[in-house]
Formats: structure tokens, C-alpha cells, sequence
């Protein structure tokens, strides 16, 4: 008989209504045998008792159901962002508000680094300063003869020092869309789209790809996800070969290895057929901690990049409707070939015409290929009102908002993108709830910091950056919030069954906790300590 | 900066069944000497000769004249540093855009990039379809978007002569030649040129549907006085590459419609080549607008 051990708490939040608080839960074989008291699990035999958790409290687990591995590889190079950022090893990196501290920031982490290695930043957003716009005479201030490259954290920009544009062979003459120029007529340092930056990313070594499923990325991703209280996350646009494949595998397989990962391949790399192809054969390498499965599409792009596709009256400032990064035809076939290969997708719409014209996809596909059990997941869906929210509870499609937009940049949809009254209902969490549909909230980490008690804040308060809060309506409970990062996330990966809730028979996975997010004012939610996890009754303790 | 050849780079937009495949098969098949690296969304759509197979591995299938490789998405940019770090370096590259994509994304990557040649935006217009699809609400803009871009128009699926309607449509989107695919014996010429620089010293004719011109001299050209010189070359000429000897060191050309893309380089000679479509432009045409031009 394997051993028990009873874990004893200052409270066990459970998500399960039968129980919804316990002080004990106990654990045999990495999974929860029973919850209740101190005797909860007396009848299965001799127990041991573990009380070094006893000033905690317990919640399930966090899921967080739309994340992207890649962050790790950002951690390789040095942070330059507004926002207070955690790296992986528990280092708080200060937010740069003004471009003197990013200076001086870059320049402390110049001199950390080898004699001939680029400094390479990420993570900078201008859209918060106010000053001027980022220069290379900034950057040569940091350095005038090793290249200096900074990332901006839409990802469709970055700022270069001289040297970095003297290795491109980028002067007065080149004639290169997205080079940008200074009044004198030179290359100002910025570089917009990827046809400008790739020279530049070649050169200095910043080729992503499949990096982050090394085995120390993949160890890295482990620890972020152990600092929020995450044990299930996904990695929502992975580009899998079978080698990289199998080094996440062998990796996320190490004993006590924090989260149970679940990678949704990318459609957008290959054929519908490839990818179904694909995930049949991948699915060998899956295990407790790694679920591969679902793909992911991507339909549109984004509203602060105003590529996302709306609906009349679209942008406040007149910019024309966004784009379709796959075609609507496409939309439509890729839908119908995955729904009858019963192969689960998770769909990227910012924009509310996406959403709806997904929603008219996965209609048709449903008609045609009937499967209940389908729970399609529509990313983001930032957009959505009642109405859409109505079709996708009757199609028990589910829903992921980007809760997290509020606070980050509910002030400039207000402002520039999509104007106040959409902007006040974005990310609707009460409407969703309210239509009935299965609902989780997400970071896209590394878009905005992975930390589900956040993304919960957000959805509770819909604080913006400037302290007013957007669409008061829309707030959510601080139970719906923690449900909704918890068994609401869960169940949109198929997992409810072994994930999300404190309950006999599923998976010994905690978050553990410093204080009681169900007590604490709920304005603070987000300053609840998070200690570290427990995966398959491993503790893992920051 | 590498020793090697620039890597021409030519992206192949237009619509979902347009008929960019078909023209992949057309160029794979045809016998133009080159070492062409093809970049394509999947495999499944290829048909590639089975004798000029070599070898398949992975994302890549080896032929006795290049490779395919079957790589897209926003990694398409590093992919393109994949096939500059190749051995040998391929010496021209083709990439299919997805139906929806941009191609002038795309295929500014080669004017940035200096170790590529700029190689063009072909552009397929499906002659029956394509209408509609430009006037579609939801896609309508892309696609009228991808014509304009274009640095030539390719008309596939047109069966009696380019419908006049879709040809002023065209027209008023932009000033890039139009080619009825029908109408055309070789795709080649249009998508990598097809002549070497300098290796044909007299006038000759490429392939019947063409006109090409070379020239070999000493003149010497500062870079405005070489973009004003191209700006003025006659309709119908769709490519122009070469070698132009400059005050301050040569420079490598390449005009593909209306694109210039000039970088720097090293040469004892100017060497160039220029190639039209027959009935638009004569050699006579070019080789005038040369002689006026240099004076």
C-alpha cells in the first residue's frame, strides 16, 4: 500500500461545492484521496501527517489557459519594459518609466554581459512614455561600439544603436520600407516589421524558433508557471518538430517537474492535414505532464494594433478594419477538417466580426459533423456581447478573455482604438457568465506577465492603468474570478476531470497560498502571496 | 559580410486557388539552369517530377536543379537566414505566400537584407475569380491590396485573351505589367530573369515571348544619376539586374517592375541585362533608352 500523507492547512479553498472548505486534504499516489478534517482519510488505512503547510491556504492549482512557452527565451536577454517584471529565478527587474532609466538600466546590464555579446532588450512599449520616441543616439549612449537592440513589446518593432545598423548595412541610401529616418535624413535606429528587423535578428543571434522547448527553457517555464501558482498551462502556438517535440517530453517528465503543459500546434505552418497528421503521431510522446492535442488557429490580429477585424462603426480613428491572418474560406475548411477529425481548437479573435464569423464557422462544421463534446475555445474574444456569448452557450463553444487588457490597455481602447462605450464592455466576463458559457481568463504570457491572481483582479475590478474603472457591469464576483482560473480554465482544456478543483480522485495539484484571496479586500486580490505549488504531490516551495 | 552571390529572393502572392502551385510546377519543371530553393505553405499541392527528385527529409525535398522546403508563418523570416546559411547557397529563391499574406511584407526582407537581391512580387490573378473576390467584404481589401503591390500581374484560368474588364481593374490598382499565364511558353523568365549578367555578350533572345537585352561597358554612374536612369526605362522591360560601375565603388542592381533595389558591391565591369515581354518592348527599345541615357 503507498503512503498517505495528510496535508494540514489554515484553509483549503476547494472550487467543489460539496466541500467548498476543508482544513486537510490528503494525498496518496500524486492524487487527492480525501478532503475534509483532520481524520479526513482515516478509513484508507495509516497516514502521515504533514503540517509545514499549515500556516497556507490551498486552492487548486491555477490553469492558465492561454500562454506561450516562449516567454523563457525573452529571459534571455535583458527586460526593458514600463511594468515591474519576475524573471523565472525570482529576480524583479524595475519598470522603466522614462527613457533616462531605460539608458541607465541598459547600461548597468551591458557591462554583466561578455566583451563581444550584443545587448539585446525586450519588453520596451512606447505607447507609456511620453517623451520622445526611442533613438539610436539614446542606444549609443548605452553603447557606441557594440550593437544595442531593443525589442518592443508589440513585437512588430525595435530600436537599434549605430553599430547594430552599421552591421545591416542600413544608411542614408537605403531605400527600406519600415527603416525609419531623422529629419537629417539617417536612420533613426527604428526598425518596424519583420522584413526590417530580420537582418538585424539574424546577425545578433535572436532566431526563436524552437528554442524555448530546450530542456532549460522548458525548466525556466516550469518555474514561472511555480511563482504564479500555476501547475496547467498551455503553450498556445507551438511549433513542434518531432525533436523538439520529444525534448518537452523528456523534460516536463522530469521528476517534480511543476506543470502539466499543453501545447496547441499551430495551423498556420502547415496544412490541416499536416497538423492532424501531426498530432497523430505526437501524441505517443504524451504523459501526466504533457497533454498535446489541440492546435490553434489564428484568425485576426489585434485591436491595439488595429489589425483586428471589427464590426461597424470599427476603429475611432477612421483606420481601416483589420486583417485576416487566414482567409475566411480557410477559417471555414480548417474548422469543418478539424471538427471531423475531432481534433479540439482553440481560435485567436480579438475583433468581434472574427468572433462571429468563427462562431458561423463552427456552426456549419457542427452541422456537419456532429460532436457534442467538442468545446471549441475562442481566444481572446475580447469583443463579444451577449449575443455572440448566447451562440456560443447553445454550441457549448467556450470562451477565454483576455481579462488582463483592462488594466494594461483599457485606457488607450477608451481613448484611440475602439471607444468608450465598446471599450466598457470588453472582455465581458458578466455577460459570459450570465449567457452560460464556460469561461476562463488568460495573460498571454508573455504579452502581459503570467499571474492568475491578477488576471482574477482584473476581472473583479476592471482597473485600468490611469486608476478608473472601465465598465463596472462587466465586473465578476471574486468566486466566479477564482473559478474561472481554476475549474473554468480547466474545463476548457478538457481537464475538469483531474484538475481544478480540491476533490477526491483528482490530481494533487495546489497552488499555495500566503493569505486567503476569499478574504482579502478584493481590490488587494492581487497582492495575495503566492508560496509555490504542489503538482502531482510535488511540493515545489519558492 | 559573406563573399557569396547575393540570394535573389522572388515572393509568389495571390489568392487561395489562384493557381501559384501550378506556377511552382511550371518554373520546377522548366529547364533554366538555376539552382532554385522553392519555399512553399505544404507539400501536399507539389507535384514535382519524380526524376528530378533526389533526396526527402523532413521539412525538405532535394532536386537535381534545388530543393522545396515547406516552412511558413512568422518564422518565415529566419527561415529565409536558413537558406542563406545554405551549402551551396541556392542561386535564386521563390517563396509562396499564404493566400491571405501580404507579399510586399515579404519581399522586403530582400531589400533589407544584405546579403539578398530584391526578386520580385509575381502576383496570380485568377482571371474568373478574382473580381469577386476583390469586391468580397470581408477579404476585398487584401486583395486588392496584393495587386498593388505587385511588381508584375500573372493571369492564370484566362481562356480566350485577358478579360478587358479585369485588365482596367487592374490597371487603376497598378502600373505592374499584366501577363496572360496562357500566353507564355516559360515562367522562369519571369520569376528569376533567366540570364546570367555578362555571360551573353551578344543581344539574344531568351525564350520566344521575350526580349532580352545584355550590355558590358565601363560607364560610370553615382547612384542618382543610376536611379534617375532607371526610372526611365521603357515600358515592357519588367527586370533589369546587373553590375554598375560608381565614383565611390560599383553597385549591384536589380529592377523588378517598378522596384529598384541598388546595394553596394565590387566589379571591373558594368554588366547588365534587362528583359521585357515581346510585342511590349523591342531590344532596339532598350538598347536605345541605354545609349540616350549614358549619353
Amino acid at each position: 500500500m503507498s503512503s498517505i500523507t495528510v496535508f494540514k492547512a489554515r484553509n483549503i479553498i476547494t472550487m467543489d461545492r460539496n466541500r467548498p472548505q476543508a482544513t486537510h486534504v490528503a494525498v496518496r499516489e500524486g492524487r487527492i484521496l480525501a478532503v475534509g478534517g483532520v481524520d479526513c482519510a482515516d478509513q484508507w488505512g495509516a497516514v502521515s501527517h504533514d503540517d509545514s503547510l499549515a500556516d497556507t491556504v490551498l486552492m487548486p492549482g491555477f490553469v492558465e489557459g492561454h500562454c506561450h512557452m516562449a516567454e523563457t527565451v525573452f529571459w534571455e536577454w535583458a527586460y526593458a519594459g514600463y511594468h515591474d517584471r519576475t524573471d523565472p529565478d525570482g529576480r524583479l527587474w524595475r519598470g522603466k518609466t522614462d527613457i533616462e532609466t531605460v539608458i541607465a538600466d541598459l547600461r548597468a546590464h551591458l557591462a554583466t554581459l561578455p566583451d563581444d555579446a550584443p545587448l539585446i532588450a525586450w519588453g520596451f512599449d512606447p505607447i507609456f512614455l511620453e517623451a520622445e520616441r526611442l533613438n539610436r543616439s539614446h542606444l549609443d549612449a548605452v553603447s557606441d561600439t557594440r550593437p544595442v537592440v531593443v525589442l518592443y513589446s508589440s513585437g512588430h518593432l525595435m530600436c537599434v544603436n549605430s553599430p547594430a545598423l552599421a552591421a545591416v548595412g542600413y544608411e542614408r541610401h537605403s531605400n527600406i520600407e519600415g527603416v525609419m529616418r531623422g529629419s537629417d535624413g539617417e536612420p533613426n535606429g527604428e526598425l518596424q516589421e519583420m522584413a526590417a528587423m530580420f537582418p538585424v535578428m539574424r546577425r545578433m543571434g535572436m532566431d526563436t524558433r524552437t528554442r524555448s522547448h530546450r530542456p532549460d527553457h522548458v525548466r525556466a517555464f516550469g518555474r514561472i508557471c511555480q511563482r504564479v501558482g500555476v501547475t496547467t498551462a498551455t503553450d498556445l502556438f507551438a511549433l513542434l518538430t518531432d525533436e523538439t517535440a520529444q525534448t518537452l517530453s523528456a523534460t516536463t517528465a522530469e521528476p517534480g517537474y511543476p506543470v502539466r503543459v499543453v501545447p496547441a500546434v499551430s495551423t498556420i505552418h502547415s496544412s490541416p492535414e499536416e497538423v492532424r497528421a501531426q498530432i497523430a503521431d505526437l501524441a505517443r510522446l504524451n504523459h501526466d505532464n504533457l497533454r498535446i492535442g489541440p492546435v490553434k488557429l489564428m484568425t485576426d490580429g489585434s485591436i491595439q494594433g488595429f489589425s483586428a477585424r471589427v464590426k461597424w462603426p470599427g476603429y475611432v480613428g477612421g483606420q481601416p478594419n483589420g486583417i485576416w491572418n487566414m482567409a475566411p474560406d480557410e477559417i471555414f475548411a480548417t474548422c469543418e477538417l478539424m471538427q471531423a477529425a475531432g481534433i479540439q481548437m482553440h481560435i485567436h479573435t480579438n475583433g468581434d466580426e472574427a468572433s462571429e464569423l468563427v462562431l458561423d464557422a463552427l456552426e456549419r462544421a457542427a452541422r456537419k459533423h456532429p460532436w457534442p463534446g467538442a468545446r471549441h475555445v475562442l481566444q481572446h474574444a475580447q469583443m463579444m456581447g451577449p449575443a455572440l456569448f448566447a451562440r456560443a452557450a447553445e454550441m457549448g463553444v467556450c470562451v477565454n478573455l483576455f481579462a488582463n487588457h483592462i488594466w494594461y490597455f483599457g485606457d488607450q481602447h477608451a481613448a484611440l482604438t475602439i471607444g468608450e462605450d465598446r471599450a466598457a464592455r470588453m472582455d465581458a466576463c458578466r455577460a459570459a457568465l450570465d449567457a452560460g458559457v464556460h469561461m476562463a481568463i488568460h495573460s498571454d504570457a508573455p504579452v502581459t506577465p503570467m499571474s492568475p491572481l491578477f488576471t482574477a483582479w482584473c476581472a473583479v475590478n476592471r482597473q485600468t492603468m490611469s486608476g478608473r474603472t472601465l465598465g463596472a457591469a462587466q465586473c465578476i464576483s471574486v468566486e466566479e474570478a477564482l473559478r474561472a482560473i481554476t475549474l473554468g480554465a480547466a474545463h476548457t482544456l478538457k481537464m475538469d476531470d483531474e484538475v481544478g478543483s480540491i476533490e477526491t480522485g483528482k490530481r494533487a495539484d495546489f497552488a499555495v497560498l500566503g493569505d486567503d484571496p476569499t478574504l482579502v479586500d478584493p481590490a488587494t486580490l492581487h497582492h495575495v502571496p503566492v508560496l509555490g505549488t504542489m503538482t502531482g504531490g510535488y511540493l515545489n516551495l519558492l | 559580410m559573406s563573399d557569396l552571390p547575393r540570394l535573389p529572393l522572388t515572393v509568389i502572392g495571390g489568392y487561395l486557388g489562384a493557381g501559384k502551385t501550378t506556377l511552382l510546377n511550371r518554373l520546377l519543371a522548366e529547364d533554366h539552369g538555376q539552382r532554385v530553393m522553392v519555399m512553399v505553405n505544404d507539400f501536399g499541392a507539389i507535384n514535382i517530377d519524380a526524376d528530378l527528385i533526389e533526396k526527402a527529409e523532413g521539412d525538405t525535398i532535394s532536386l537535381t536543379n534545388g530543393c522545396v522546403c515547406c516552412t511558413m508563418g512568422n518564422d518565415l523570416f529566419m527561415a529565409l537566414g536558413d537558406a542563406l546559411d545554405r551549402r551551396p547557397r541556392p542561386d535564386h529563391l521563390v517563396v509562396e505566400a499564404s493566400g491571405i499574406a501580404d507579399p510586399a511584407k515579404i519581399a522586403m526582407a530582400a531589400r533589407a537584407e544584405p546579403e539578398m537581391a530584391y526578386g520580385g512580387i509575381a502576383v496570380v490573378v485568377d482571371a474568373v475569380n478574382w473580381p469577386a473576390l476583390a469586391d468580397d467584404p470581408q477579404i476585398g481589401a487584401q486583395m486588392q491590396g496584393q495587386a498593388a503591390v505587385a511588381d508584375m500581374l500573372l493571369v492564370s484560368k484566362a481562356t480566350d485573351g485577358l478579360p478587358a474588364g479585369l485588365e482596367a481593374r487592374l490597371a487603376a490598382l497598378s502600373p505592374a505589367p499584366v501577363v496572360d499565364l496562357a500566353t507564355v511558353d516559360a515562367v522562369a523568365p519571369l520569376l528569376l530573369g533567366g540570364i546570367t549578367p555578362g555571360a551573353a555578350q551578344a543581344p539574344r533572345r531568351a525564350h520566344p515571348g521575350y526580349v532580352g537585352w545584355a550590355h558590358d561597358g565601363t560607364e560610370v554612374l553615382d547612384r542618382a544619376a543610376l536611379e534617375a536612369l532607371v526610372a526611365a526605362a521603357p515600358e515592357g522591360v519588367y527586370r533589369i539586374k546587373g553590375k554598375v560601375l560608381g565614383p565611390e565603388g560599383a553597385h549591384e542592381l536589380h529592377v523588378v517592375g517598378r522596384t529598384v533595389d541598388i546595394k553596394p558591391t565590387t566589379a571591373a565591369r558594368t554588366t547588365l541585362v534587362a528583359i521585357g515581354l515581346d510585342g511590349r518592348v523591342t531590344q532596339g527599345d532598350i538598347a536605345d533608352w541605354w545609349r540616350d541615357a549614358v549619353g
